[in-house]
């Protein structure tokens, strides 16, 4: 079978996902934002060839909007399956994106399903399913000090198999913004090396650093036509930051790749 | 008269001799904070700071207006040491603005990638050939600001013999890094390249030995030795004084400035003026180096205040115990912790300096207090919660319960914050010319404490230093229950830095303090500047011990400890303290005030 997610591996990472997969675990991931985490996921879902159903969680994120609730139809109510149910049901990979910006109650449904019992209880319904083999919850959150008050509880944790993703290293990535963007490797260097350099203000000058993502998204810019300073403004200055002074100086930073 | 004609031919020849171009000169401070995220982000460490440099001086070709007006003898070029970037203050090199601006982002580019010189001539071409092969932006730059210093350095017919030769080789150099291997020798400094890195600043200084004499303080037993021989030495000053008073002022003199350390001029009206120009004149500025009347003037610093000049001190002390690693147990009763409250520090409103801070952070903050959302299953509401009545349908036993509602209300953000900061003497240390740590921290407080006033987060404000285990001394701020006003911004503006750190004992006391508010967040923020540490055992091993001991109390209990500091090295022992994701390192302290906030909103999830 031809998989349509080309990846390119940062470590050991498909190999540990497929064991676990073969042993029923669920997995964590975490990582930074835009490192390539769902990008992972989707290429293992075409990979071991069960499919993908992904939530991204938010903070209104109930465990009713898991699970599922009852609607009403012509002839009443009836119950519909939330993604998770369905996931559960059809044997998919259910990957809860930034878990921990949901309601601490999710949690709770996530319990039974991600030990021995991998059972979902629906107590609206009064059913208790059992999961089909090919399901596997997948979970994934940035870690970092933003997000030290909410964080997963230890008891949640350690239920799963965890995989840590960072970016990846500065030769992977000009192969990566090369085959997700089509452009030219000089131009991919450049913008790869500019990412290095906006990532070493992480933390001082900026809150989040340039993620590969938005390192794509300004190749797909130049590709597409628009000057490549524009692209780089656009894509890598204002988003990292609304400070004139910092912005100022990144732009002073784009000029040195892009004169 | 003679004044007058003085000064307008001082005018007219320094006109002459100057080489910068007026109208396009670009300010150091203009740029300053451009420049610094420039540096970090071509690989700068990221604790240096950018500063002006002062002019150095040279022995290079100068043309006969320079040499009559006695200019370009000292010249600014960049350099840095383990603890800045120097920069020129200003520059007016080239007759366009914007070439000029560029000479800044070049020399910070050639400080992030040099740290170190150690061959000036080839590393300089060196990290060029670098910089401009990595980044064809920078190639741009440089072609253009190497074409413009071509024509302003010192032409090559002008020159002969060996400075001919050498000026020839440093033009190779320029035009193209990495061609030339050595420089040959000539009299004379090379005429300064302004797109290099120069070393840091070398001066034969030597030290007279009766001020600084390691012997003499090794043998001297008593503190009274000490004071005599301060005396000693403010004797031998008056002795000079007395053979200056026979000279008259004379001009030979400004050439022996620089060995001159006490400055005695009685003839000279406006002191401060001279003094001015006598600094800008001076290499170097020697500074006296009484180590042993330091030492003693520092041993009375650190003695208790008089009770009438010291804050109020609040009942007879609380005690806590202390987690002594080594036997694995707690030592009961151990620390006295003593209360303590600035009850006479005046009254006083938001300092100027501060208002533009406060206010942006208010606006920020003040968003907070208006976020709404939807509460469901309410008994009354605006509007029908869809999932509860689909829910009251299909259940089959209905009950009477009918919590069929949602309604917008305001979001009930429960976080209560207690700050503690660390007001050890360690705060201070300068960190610029007119800015202590304490200053900053002082700043923070108060910009922070207008933001959660804002939000309308519940908070307190400690601050703590120790002598020994007898007296942690707690300063109160504000507590959770006292209103914000004048009166605690008059307190904190009042903070001063006080003794050691001995962390535990205050962080038991904040503990207990916060644990009695009974929000669902509640973050205990420490502010430090370094280890725990104290006069007695309390350093090293034993007081992160003990710290950490009373931060695992405080979490058990449920609060979040979370630490900011401005250690650099804060990254070696905090994790073990606070966990990996517990602590935030500031590296650049001046922009603390800023921080602070930002990152409260990041804690508490809310942005």
């Amino acid at each position: 079978m031809k998989i349509k997610n080309s990846y390119l591996p940062q470590a050991n990472e498909v190999q540990v996902f497929e064991h676990a997969a073969q042993n029923f675990l669920p997995v964590l991931i975490k990582g930074p934002t835009g490192c390539g985490k769902t990008h992972f996921i989707e290429h293992m879902s075409d990979r071991l060839n069960r499919p993908l159903i992904t939530v991204a969680c938010h903070d209104d994120l109930t465990a009713t909007d898991l699970v599922g609730r009852h609607l009403i139809g012509k002839d009443g109510t009836y119950w519909q399956d939330g993604p998770l149910t369905r996931a559960v049901r059809q044997g998919a990979i259910c990957y809860l994106d930034e878990v921990i910006e949901a309601r601490k109650d999710t949690t709770v449904v996530l319990h039974p399903l991600s030990d021995h019992r991998r059972a979902l209880p629906i107590e609206r319904t009064g059913e208790e399913i059992q999961a089909h083999p090919n399901f596997m919850l997948v979970v994934s959150y940035n870690p970092g000090y933003q997000n030290v008050m909410k964080g997963l509880k230890p008891s949640t944790r350690q239920r799963f198999v965890a995989l840590e993703f960072n970016y990846p290293s500065p030769e992977r990535e000009v192969v990566i913004v090369c085959q997700e963007s089509n452009i030219d490797k000089e131009t991919a260097q450049k913008l790869v090396n500019l990412g290095l350099d906006l990532r070493r203000l992480k933390d001082h000058d900026l809150e989040e650093a340039a993620s590969t993502r938005l390192l794509i998204y300004t190749a797909k810019m130049i590709l597409s036509g628009l000057d490549p300073k524009q692209a780089c403004m656009a894509c890598l200055a204002l988003p990292l930051s609304d400070e004139t002074n910092t912005i100022n100086a990144i732009a002073r930073l784009v000029q040195v790749y892009f004169p | 008269m003679e004044e007058v004609v003085g000064e307008f031919w001082h005018r007219l020849v320094t006109k002459q001799a100057s080489t910068d171009y007026e109208g396009v000169r670009v300010e150091l401070t203009d740029v300053q904070s451009q420049l610094g995220l420039f540096y970090r982000a071509l690989g700068g460490c990221s604790a240096k700071v950018i500063e002006a440099a002062a002019p150095r001086k040279f022995n290079a070709e100068r043309n006969f207006f320079q040499r009559l007006a006695g200019t370009h003898k000292r010249i600014c070029v960049a350099w840095q040491d383990e603890r800045s970037v120097r920069l020129a203050p200003d520059i007016a090199f080239f007759p366009n603005k914007e070439l000029n601006e560029k000479l800044y982002f070049w020399q910070v580019a050639m400080a992030a990638y040099l740290p170190n010189v150690t061959h000036w001539f080839t590393d300089n071409q060196r990290a060029s050939l670098a910089l401009v092969s990595a980044r064809p932006g920078l190639k741009l730059i440089y072609l253009e600001l190497v074409e413009a210093i071509l024509t302003s350095r010192p032409s090559l017919d002008k020159l002969e013999g060996d400075k001919r030769e050498r000026e020839v080789v440093v033009r190779q150099a320029l035009i193209n890094p990495g061609s030339v291997e050595c420089l040959p020798k000539a009299a004379g400094d090379v005429y300064p390249i302004p797109l290099w890195l120069y070393p840091e600043a070398m001066h034969g200084v030597h030290t007279q030995p009766s001020d600084d004499d390691e012997n003499a303080l090794v043998t001297s037993r008593s503190g009274m030795e000490k004071i005599k021989s301060a005396r000693r030495e403010a004797q031998r000053v008056d002795d000079a004084k007395k053979t200056d008073g026979l000279l008259v002022f004379m001009l030979e003199s400004i050439l022996s400035w620089t060995e001159y350390v006490n400055l005695d001029r009685p003839k000279q009206d406006n002191d401060d003026e001279n003094l001015q120009s006598a600094v800008e004149d001076l290499d170097i500025i020697t500074l006296s180096r009484q180590r042993r009347a330091g030492a003693a003037r520092l041993k009375f610093d650190l003695d208790l205040p008089a009770p009438q000049n010291d804050d109020l001190a609040i009942g007879d002390g609380i005690k806590f115990p202390e987690w002594d690693y080594r036997k694995a147990q707690f030592i009961e009763d151990y620390c006295l912790l003593q209360p303590m409250l600035a009850d006479d520090a005046l009254p006083l409103s938001i300092p100027d300096t501060l208002k533009s801070t406060v206010n942006q952070v208010r606006k920020r903050f003040s968003a907070l207090q208006f976020q709404q959302n939807w509460l469901r299953r309410q008994p009354y509401g605006s509007e029908l919660d869809l999932d509860a009545c689909v829910e009251w349908m299909t259940e089959s036993a209905q009950t009477d319960k009918q919590n069929l509602y949602k309604k917008r209300c305001r979001t009930e953000r429960d976080i209560s914050c207690l700050v503690l900061a660390d007001l050890s003497m360690s705060t201070d240390a300068g960190i610029n010319a007119d800015q202590r740590v304490i200053d900053v921290i002082r700043d923070s407080i108060l910009v922070f404490s207008e933001a959660l006033l804002e939000a309308g987060d519940p908070f307190a404000i400690y601050g703590f230093s120790s002598i020994k285990n007898k007296q942690v001394r707690f300063h109160l701020v504000k507590n959770f229950a006292e209103r914000y006003d004048n009166s605690i911004r008059g307190r904190i503006l009042s903070i001063k830095p006080g003794f050691y750190t001995r962390m535990g004992a205050a962080i038991r006391q904040a503990t207990q303090i916060l644990e009695l508010q009974r929000s669902q967040q509640r973050l205990l923020l420490i502010i430090s500047d370094g280890k725990p540490n104290d006069i007695d055992h309390y350093e090293g091993r034993y007081g992160i011990e003990d710290t950490r001991k009373a931060i695992q109390e405080a979490k058990h209990l449920g609060l979040q400890p979370f630490c900011i500091t401005i250690d650099e090295e804060g990254s070696d022992y905090l994790p073990y303290l606070f966990g990996d994701q517990g602590f935030a390192v500031i590296k650049d302290i001046a922009r603390l005030p800023s921080l602070l906030p930002k990152l409260y909103l990041n804690l508490t999830g809310l942005q």
